[in-house]
């Protein structure tokens, strides 16, 4: 595909910035770099100078979704020379101004567009499971960011169960490495999986995680301290972490990870445009020659359409696979690449029960990231066990309105409710993330009911499988043993679900799935799917760093 | 120091109760906030906007249910009611909703009705004109169907009902300040954050917990046990007890 020198303003901020700093990482990518030094988080000037395309500018790539795979892919391919015009239906976030350290002032992060859900076991979305504007759900993701291990790459030749991905761990280890720094990520040595390392050294730990390692050393279960994509110490023009607890509520200090400071900003320097509050109705396809065209998407109630020579959605694992049923047309009837009925499938949930007790310590886990430390111990089979694959477990600390769901899931309400919640400063939190398995019937389908724009919405169907079930109770049985170990009192359990991934999965042969390994979908040449949709298994870990892995891998496939 | 400029009113406990952080005011903070932050936080002390969504005939069944969920006996009671109002008048929902169920909004006026004809049904009374035990032994029921998984209640899943009422209910509360001196939240921390990290260790604002041994198993099982003993429905009221825990104010 194309391939341009690099040129242009980028690369003169880059020269000036860096002329014999020897930076490899701003050199890759200066975005913590052209952040503003002061009290200020947002550089006005890149975004003032911002370069815009019209909109029958045919650009090299426009991008549906600036958030984790979106954000990604657009600065690597602005940084290689690409014309880049990335569309995102919600805002161009000033954490200044638009983030406030409040739970419930925080709703507009979320993506509240109406969605259905149903199936035996519904998942509840909104909070919990996506975000919308620029950087996508990583505004409001926790700042986890471990990777997958190289067993996850094949569960199904191993364990019999999910099915392996067409590429392996070593084709993604070196896009592992490049975002670990780039985040970057902070932590312990990593014995678990791919033994790795990372740039910035681990936080200090917050009193539920005390709790955490001194339960799991108690049971002779390792912990180790992270990973988290926060800032230790300065990185470029970001500060430290002040430890302020609301990383779930957007960070304001610029020191949790997310593209809009971590992979906008350079985007921008070398000539990406960032189109933000368009919402991408349709993706244009051409019959003569089969390809994608560019997108329509709506803009103040006005219909607009980017012409392109590539598209990339990137809408996250439901408006993706929505958005390709919502483009079907004469070649596609029953949506775009859709023809051997892939879109939409193999949509993941990990099991995320929590369990919480009770000490007669002050804990004050609000205090510090709720990601703190974490455990890897249980993520890979174990024949002694009555299920397949695992799970891993982390430190959570829940802000008081999502401490209540735990005391309401436990069946209080009226005056116990309100004593649980007077102690909320002795209870300390552990989550369990499951890998449950893809099954092809837990989907994305359109429902009757449209929205705002006319368009139908997501139906998102989920039905836990036996494997499923009776994994999450294990992590349950052990994040309970943990707590005991540590000293707790009382416990209380919820069962939830967390991180969706799927539903345009990557695979070998068309049959399978929708896109190929490079993330091209095998139906339509010049479209390709960069976002968590294309992931065949989930593993046991957070899924952000992966799914910008496997867009810059798309991207350095792309820039040849 | 600009927190003696704070009118007295705004240093609360919903129902004036404080056995466990006495003196705690989280907006003595105030002057550390971020603007933003500050403004987002001190709108809910302002006065509360007008009732606009509910209709004169939902306004005392979403009130009364929404104090026995919150156990908001005795003033000051944070306004549960209007925010829940001002979110539903706005469509402020977080936009998922369960495929046998309506939006939120109506999901809401669906649910008052049912809990009224309840009311009517079991007593000849509508539920906000019943005495606080009798709404509690309306109540009940659904919050057990709830326990207990599935369970239809008027057409509607008793669980996803009572999901409905009790996320937006605390939703409401534990976003207002006076709750989180009730229960000694640190609230906003930016730009100030926090610096002394693990177990009982305080910032120099902090107040310690003063009750930290309260036997809460102990409590629940009471209320609980009373509550659960009404399970011919409509509920004898409570014999048998010391104390009616469903009316009266709490001793512990
Ligand atoms: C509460 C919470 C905590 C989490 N914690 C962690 C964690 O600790 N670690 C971790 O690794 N992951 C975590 N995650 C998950 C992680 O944030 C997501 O998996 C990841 O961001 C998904 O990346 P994505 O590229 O698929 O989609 P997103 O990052 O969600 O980006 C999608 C973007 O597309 C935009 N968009 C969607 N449809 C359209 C359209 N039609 N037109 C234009 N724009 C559109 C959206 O506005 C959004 O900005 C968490 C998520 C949540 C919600
Ligand atoms: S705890 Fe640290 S990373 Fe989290 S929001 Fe606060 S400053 Fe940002």
């Amino acid at each position: 595909m194309v391939n341009r020198p690099v040129t242009g303003i980028g690369s003169r901020i880059t020269r000036r910035l860096f002329a014999g700093a020897g930076d490899h990482v701003a050199a890759r990518n200066a975005s913590a770099w052209l952040l503003p030094t002061g009290d200020e988080r947002t550089n006005y000037q890149l975004r003032r100078d911002m370069r815009r395309y019209r909109d029958d500018d045919e650009v090299d790539a426009v991008i549906v979704g600036a958030g984790a795979g979106g954000g990604t892919l657009a600065q690597r391919l602005a940084h290689a020379g690409w014309r880049v015009v990335a569309l995102d239906a919600g805002p161009f976030w000033d954490p200044d101004v638009d983030w406030v350290s409040d739970e419930a002032g925080s709703h507009h992060l979320y993506w509240n567009e109406p969605r259905v859900i149903d199936g035996i076991n519904p998942v509840p979305l909104g909070s919990n499971n996506s975000g919308r504007g620029v950087g996508g759900s990583m505004v409001h993701y926790a700042g986890y960011a471990p990777r997958l291990h190289p067993s996850d790459f094949a569960t199904y030749s191993r364990d019999g169960v999910g099915v392996d991905w067409p590429i392996t761990y070593e084709q993604l280890r070196p896009f592992y490495r490049d975002l670990e720094e780039e985040l970057p990520v902070a932590g312990e040595h990593w014995p678990w999986g791919e033994p790795h390392s990372y740039p910035h050294s681990p936080h200090p730990v917050s009193g539920d995680a005390l709790l955490f390692q001194a339960g799991c050393h108690a049971l002779g279960i390792p912990t180790k301290v992270g990973p988290v994509a926060i800032t230790n110490g300065r990185f470029g023009n970001r500060p430290h972490c002040i430890y302020r607890g609301f990383c779930l509520q957007g960070c304001k200090v610029n020191a949790k990870a997310s593209p809009l400071i971590t992979h906008i900003p350079d985007a921008l320097a070398h000539g990406a445009e960032i189109r933000a509050d368009c919402m991408v109705s349709r993706i244009g396809f051409d019959e003569r020659t089969g390809l994608a065209t560019g997108v329509h998407y709506l803009h103040g109630g006005v219909e607009h359409f980017q012409a392109a020579r590539l598209v990339a959605v990137a809408g996250y694992s439901i408006e993706t696979p929505r958005l390709l049923l919502n483009s079907a047309n004469r070649r596609f009837p029953d949506g775009l690449c859709n023809d051997h009925d892939q879109v939409g499938r193999y949509l993941m949930v990990q099991g995320a029960p929590q369990v919480a007790g009770r000490f007669s310590a002050e804990v004050r886990a609000y205090k510090a990231p709720p990601p703190s430390v974490s455990s890897e111990h249980y993520y890979e089979t174990d024949p002694g066990r009555p299920y397949q694959r695992g799970f891993s477990l982390q430190t959570v600390a829940p802000l008081p309105i999502t401490f209540a769901e735990h005391v309401l899931a436990e069946g209080h309400w009226g005056a116990p409710l309100r004593e649980y919640m007077r102690d909320y400063i002795h209870w300390a939190t552990f989550g369990a993330l499951c890998e449950f398995l893809p099954q092809p019937d837990n989907r994305v389908t359109l429902d009757a009911q449209t929205d705002r724009h006319g368009l139908p919405v997501a139906r998102f169907t989920f039905g836990e499988c036996d494997n499923d079930r009776v994994m999450a109770e294990t992590a349950i049985a052990t994040m309970r043993d943990v707590l005991g170990a540590a000293g707790a009192g009382e416990l209380m359990t919820i069962r939830r679900y967390a991180h969706l991934v799927g539903g345009a999965r990557m695979a070998a042969r068309p049959t399978d799935g929708v896109v190929d390994p490079d993330l091209r979908t095998f139906a339509i040449p010049n479209l390709y799917i960069t976002d968590g949709s294309v992931l065949p298994t989930q593993g046991a870990a957070n899924p952000a760093l992966t799914i910008m892995a496997l867009a810059a891998r798309a991207a350095a496939h792309l820039v040849g | 120091m600009a927190v003696n400029r704070i009118p007295r009113g705004v240093n609360r406990t919903p129902g004036d109760r404080r056995e466990k952080f006495p003196g705690y005011d989280v907006i003595t903070q105030l002057p550390t906030w971020d603007v933003v932050t500050a403004g987002v936080v001190l709108r809910r002390l302002g006065p509360p906007p007008p009732i606009r969504y509910f209709t004169q005939d939902e306004e005392p069944i979403a009130c009364a249910l929404l104090d026995q969920i919150l156990d908001q006996r005795h003033e000051p009671r944070v306004p549960v009611l209007q925010m829940i109002d001002a979110r539903l008048a706005e469509s402020q929902t977080d936009g998922w909703r369960y495929h046998d169920l309506p939006h939120d909004g109506q999901a809401w006026r669906d649910s008052l009705h049912a809990l009224n004809d309840d009311a009517r049904r079991a007593y000849g009374t509508d539920f906000g004109l019943l005495t606080w035990a009798k709404q509690g032994h309306i109540i009940a029921p659904i919050a057990g169907m709830n326990l207990h998984g599935t369970g239809d209640w008027h057409g509607m899943p008793a669980a996803r009902v009572w999901s409905l009422w009790t996320r937006y209910a605390t939703a409401a509360f534990y976003a207002h300040p006076w709750a989180w001196n009730e229960i000694g939240f640190g609230g906003p921390a930016y730009p100030r954050g926090y610096k002394n990290l693990g177990l009982d260790r305080r910032e120099p604002w902090e107040v310690p917990d003063r009750d930290p041994d309260r036997d809460l198993v102990q409590l629940a099982r009471e209320v609980e046990d009373a509550r659960r003993h009404d399970t011919h429905y409509p509920h004898p009221p409570v014999i048998g007890l010391s104390r009616d825990p469903l009316h009266d104010e709490p001793e512990w």
